[in-house]
């Protein structure tokens, strides 16, 4: 009798769910989650260094736009600002699929979220104190990149003095100042957990060590790009004009 | 009070216990644990070294046999061990050891080709064979002839219990955790099963069961150190007397290990000192050489202890908070050798004691280890008084150590015991009803109940704790290592005062569920009459054997001691237990006694002995050199096992010579 | 030797039982002895100070996995923490989140245990044909007789459990001890469960995806288990079914 008992709790542990719910997703869902993130991840790490071309001057960044809005393949050698408005929205969408899968993890009940911040308190560990502010900026992230990516599929035009105009006039380094840090914390220790988790690496110390400097140092370049916009916006008389290529 | 019937009920989770259980489960009876702590925090996990059997896998345990492992057994035990029992044992170890295989235990397994070894702290390469690459290894160990200890690592205990409590689980056995047996309910004849307490609700209960096993472990913990695990405390045996009717065996059976560390009383490995490493007093002196000029710190296990307590008593130790000691000094192996070899000892060192070995001389000294004695049983495991009452593994005194158990020997025993009792234990379910006598339930709940309320409700001044770590110091200072007349007199009778007192113990905390002092106090009561029992024991005996030793009887005395001690309590207010000796019959000896092969063989020979041995002797000429091994031990000593353990044992040598016999023919 | 110090322990006291006792922290001072670890030191403040201060102890040698509390801050296994690892002299000890409590530092990890091993089936599911124990014992290569051995070493202890936020805020989250025993079973040549079998039982959200590698079980193992690289296989190889 006991074992049949036993064989009941063993039974009533394995998932019969349908649909979402059912176990497959279960893999499906991280899998998609981490692969979303190192999307994000990756191209956030590549979309600092190309906005970072400004501190090359105006014609760097200028020429480093137009050949992203695929300006080899127009006659002018000017890029489609379609191009941006297109990969937003694409990237929207990851970060659509990124945020549902993520949303798993938030406590969703009070009650989770008193266990999270009693177990900070009384068992302090790193990694889960870096979670938590993955977590945190998670949580921002939902509503600031979305503002951000709006702003560009609506208004797509990129260049030295059009991106000057929104940092400066149009004030979006009000967001951009909110952004960065948060989009960079969530990013670099995401990537790291996504190693990390799926077991890529081993030495998981230098892993961290890594993502540390590998913040600080996109934090810097972030920060001395906005700069720059900020120092040419001003220097902007308005309306602004357009950049007009030296080449 | 609440009833819990069953079929077999067993006290104590460790290997033995749950192996009975398992055993017990398998025939379909219905089986209950009782356990003190979860399953596998039980004391078996600290087995590290390993299970003694004859597998003869190895290279270095050719042309071992259950023949070899029966005469290293009873030689150990000084021959006051159960021969019949020996016999039992040895056959059925490599059956346990290839069954728990089954059940998951990851045995280390030989690799074929040269290994390095070393042997007497020589490096020597051996060489495995090619056909017994993947089989189960062994290891070397004191006192036996072959390598004859399979192990897991350093870790054989725990993978032992793992793989046998999960067993357990995965046959549904339940196990009552937290839950200790305080007495037996027993008619004087039959045994009925227990009264236990939650020690978390403070709950009585009776548990009836037609058969009742206790698997309790040792009595170590009635020393002041031990390295038993807190919970040894010899409760079981306690059990035992308090029926007045069962007896216990050999209860001055005491082993004592030479090298366990000051002050928590952990094992360090005999491998230290095997490898070069040397013991060392106040003064930074090796005093060894100066009492065993030529075994020095290799000699054998008691004897060493018994030299290291000789010189602390002359004021060589080292003072400490927890009392004298003296240094192990393996600082001269060096750094890779210990990180390599010693690893376990080194992470010892650094969490116990805070030191490095490499640099840093370790604190040690000679410390209990292992309890012979127990409940008294019959080859069957049952009491032989009291019908019903089965117990085995180092609770019981089954009778395969005598009076000193070889290293490896324990663990076997839990399995090997426990498998070959189990069956014993199965047969008695599946013949007997269960009997339910209701006034007997409540008498002996009412009677434990006025125990308990005596404790809390009482007047009593005296302190649990105080009683308890005085009695402790009383077996350590006077029924330890070295025993004689006038401090054993001073010993029984400054415990029987201690009962007396135990009489007038009062509690502080008057709390009925979860209390740390009322369970000390229900158990300082039991550990005084076992304690009673050990100092009793070793008074009466006058003469030396195996751990038990007398400096004024340093012989081993055949002609008036080849017997066994048996105890037991009869009058509940009396201060001492009644003692009484059980024979070892020479006439019936497959292994008649001998020289046991350490220091002047000083013996004073049983009057039998000779005319058995010329016996033996005729026995084996008449039947001829054509007899195999079989035969002749069948002759010699016939014994019983279960039927089911009584096919033989295949080994690889067995397969080797199989095939090549087949091959030839063809 | 120098003076000795006197240590301050400040421990945790609830007494669930207790109708009207509320969780509270008491302090207690002990003066130190050489050697003395927080075995000895609760023992000492149990026969000296306050006979009903709970605490579990078993092995006190590090083996049985009975005694983990934290211990100012971090969980471990108290029988072999030294005193002298705290300079100050300050002790402040806690039962071990994510058990049922049975008072002041005594959590019930064995019921736990239990549950978890019913629920995960963490026994060898061997071929039940292979079993005739007269004859000679199945090879198993000598390497994988060492992995497994590596993987086993878990005592059972909680630590992992009470060191996972992940476990702390879902309650049916199988933990750490879980996942390795699991890994255990996967890596035994003598177990017959597949792939798929290992799937049904870990995963979902309650196992391995359920995990989001907050890594507290791999620093604080006693017994330096490779929770991370273990999880992370399992990951690999429960995603790939």
């Amino acid at each position: 009798m006991a074992a049949n008992s036993l064989q009941t709790k063993v039974d009533r542990a394995v998932n019969t769910d349908k649909g979402f719910a059912h176990p497959l997703w279960a893999a499906r869902a991280d899998k998609l989650q981490s692969l979303s993130g190192v999307l994000l991840g990756l191209f956030l790490v590549m979309h600092l260094h190309f906005e970072s071309s400004i501190l090359f001057g105006k014609e760097a960044f200028y020429q480093v736009a137009q050949f992203l809005e695929g300006g080899i393949f127009s006659e002018t050698g000017h890029g489609y600002p379609l191009v941006t408005k297109i990969f937003s929205c694409f990237m929207l969408l990851i970060l659509l699929i990124h945020a549902v899968f993520a949303l798993r993890r938030f406590p969703t009940q009070l009650g989770q979220w008193r266990a999270l911040r009693n177990q900070m308190r009384f068992l302090p560990h790193e990694d889960t104190k870096i979670w938590f502010w993955q977590m945190i900026t998670g949580f921002l992230l939902f509503f600031l990149v979305p503002t951000h990516l709006f702003t560009m599929i609506t208004n797509p035009e990129i260049g030295p003095h059009l991106s000057a105009e929104r940092v400066y006039h149009l004030n979006a380094w009000a967001l951009y100042i909110l952004l960065l840090p948060v989009v960079a914390v969530h990013a670099v220790f995401g990537l790291y957990r996504v190693v990390v988790k799926w077991g890529l690496v081993e030495q998981r110390f230098a892993m961290l060590k890594f993502a540390k400097v590998l913040l600080v140092y996109l934090m810097v370049l972030g920060v001395a790009s906005l700069l720059t916009y900020i120092f040419i916006g001003r220097s902007l008389a308005l309306p602004v004009v357009p950049y007009v290529s030296m080449l | 009070m609440k009833i819990i019937y069953t079929d077999t009920l067993v006290v104590g989770a460790g290997l033995a216990g749950l192996r009975v259980a398992i055993a017990s489960k398998e025939r379909g009876l219905d089986t209950l644990v009782l356990s003190l702590v979860p399953a596998k925090r039980s004391h078996s996990v600290a087995a590290q070294g390993g299970m003694q059997a004859s597998l003869a896998n190895t290279i270095k345990g050719e042309g071992d046999d259950e023949d070899i492992h029966f005469q290293d057994t009873v030689k150990g035990s000084d021959w006051g061990c159960d021969q019949d029992v020996a016999r039992m044992f040895a056959h059925c170890a490599p059956k346990a050891v290839r069954e728990l295989a089954q059940w998951g235990v990851p045995w280390t397994r030989i690799t074929k080709g040269d290994r390095q070894v070393i042997v007497n702290a020589e490096k020597v390469t051996i060489t495995e064979a090619e056909a017994a690459h993947g089989l189960i290894n062994a290891r070397d160990f004191g006192g036996t002839k072959k390598w004859r200890t399979c192990y897991t690592a350093d870790g054989a205990g725990h993978s032992l219990l793992y793989a046998v409590d999960n067993k357990a689980i995965s046959l549904g056995i339940p196990v009552h955790e937290r839950m200790e047996a305080l007495s037996l309910i027993h008619d004087g004849e039959r045994c009925h099963g227990v009264i236990a307490r939650c020690l978390i609700t403070g709950e009585l209960r009776a548990y009836i069961a037609k058969s009742t096993t206790i698997a309790t472990g040792g009595y170590g913990r009635i020393y002041s150190v031990s390295t038993n695990a807190v919970i040894c405390e010899g409760i079981g045996q306690a059990l035992a007397l308090d029926t007045g009717v069962a007896t216990l065996g050999n209860m001055e059976a005491v082993q004592f290990h030479p090298t366990a560390i000051v002050p928590v009383g952990i094992l360090t490995t005999e491998g230290c000192r095997g490898d070069g490493g040397v013991l060392r007093d106040k003064d930074g002196y090796r005093f060894m050489p100066d009492y065993e000029p030529e075994k020095k710190e290799l000699a054998s296990r008691d004897v060493v202890s018994r030299r290291m307590t000789e010189h602390m008593r002359k004021g060589k130790g080292v003072n400490s908070p927890y009392g004298p000691h003296l240094w192990l000094d393996i600082t001269l192996l060096g750094q890779k050798h210990i990180d390599t070899n010693l690893r376990e000892v080194k992470e010892i060192c650094e969490n116990f004691l805070g030191i490095d070995p490499v640099k840093d001389w370790i604190p040690v000294r000679p410390t209990q280890h292992y309890s012979m004695g127990g409940i008294r049983t019959k080859a069957n495991g049952e009491s032989p008084q009291l019908s019903g009452l089965f117990s085995v593994g180092e609770a019981a005194c089954w009778d395969m150590h005598g009076f000193n158990r070889l290293g490896g020997n324990s663990l076997a025993e839990t399995v090997v015991g426990g498998m070959i009792i189990g069956k014993y234990v199965a047969d008695f379910g599946e013949q007997t009803s269960l009997v339910v006598d209701t006034d007997l339930i409540a008498q002996f709940g009412k009677q434990l109940q006025t125990e308990v309320d005596q404790l809390i409700e009482g007047e009593g001044t005296e302190d649990p704790f105080k009683l308890k770590a005085s009695m402790q110091k009383i077996m350590m200072d006077y029924v330890g290592i070295f025993r004689n007349g006038p401090e054993l007199e001073v010993a029984v009778n400054q415990l029987t005062e201690l009962l007396e007192r135990s009489k007038n113990l009062g509690l502080k905390c008057k709390k009925r569920h979860a209390n740390p002092e009322l369970v000390e106090a229900l158990r300082v009561k039991r550990m005084l009459k076992v304690a009673v029992t050990v100092a009793c024991g070793a008074l009466a005996r006058t003469e030396s054997r195996g751990a038990h030793s007398r400096e004024d009887f340093p012989q081993r005395n055949d002609q008036d001691w080849l017997n066994r001690t048996l105890t037991s309590w009869p009058d509940a207010n009396s201060l001492r237990p009644e003692m009484s000796y059980e024979a070892l019959d020479v006439m019936r000896m497959e292994l008649p006694p001998g020289y046991r092969g350490y220091g002047v063989d000083n013996a004073i020979a049983h009057p039998d002995t000779q005319k058995r041995q010329q016996q033996v002797e005729a026995i084996l000429a008449e039947l001829g050199d054509d007899a195999d091994r079989y035969a002749k031990q069948a002759a010699l000593m016939p014994f019983e096992l279960p039927e089911e353990y009584q096919p033989r044992n295949q080994r690889f040598t067995d397969t080797v010579a199989k095939t090549d016999a087949e091959s030839g023919e063809k | 030797m120098s003076q000795a110090r006197t240590l301050t322990f400040s421990i945790f006291r609830y007494d669930p039982q207790e109708s009207g006792d509320k969780p509270k922290m008491v302090t207690y001072s002990l003066t130190e002895a050489p050697g003395m670890t927080v075995f000895i030191a609760l023992n000492q403040l149990r026969e000296t100070q306050d006979p009903s201060l709970q605490f579990d102890f078993v092995c006190r040698a590090g083996i049985c996995g009975s005694c983990a509390m934290v211990i100012n801050g971090f969980p471990t296994l108290a029988c072999r923490t030294l005193t002298a690892n705290y300079p100050d002299g300050h002790i402040k000890l806690m039962p071990l989140p994510g058990f049922d409590l049975i008072g002041d530092l005594s959590v019930n990890t064995g019921k736990f245990m239990r549950e978890l091993s019913e629920r995960l089936s963490l026994w060898l599911h061997p071929n039940s044909a292979d079993n005739d124990i007269h004859r000679i014992e199945a090879p198993m290569s000598p390497e994988e007789a060492t992995k497994l051995y590596e993987l086993e070493r878990c005592v059972e202890c909680g630590v992992c459990v009470s060191a996972c936020a992940t476990k702390q805020m879902r309650d049916t989250f199988v933990g750490a001890v879980g996942m390795m025993k699991i890994a255990r079973f996967e890596l035994d040549s003598r177990d017959t469960r597949t792939a798929d079998d290992f799937y049904h039982v870990i995963g979902n959200q309650d196992g391995v995806f359920g995990c989001m590698t907050l890594l507290g079980c791999q620093d604080t193992c006693p017994k330096d288990l490779p929770h991370m690289q273990q999880i992370a296989y399992l990951r690999r190889k429960m995603a790939s079914v």
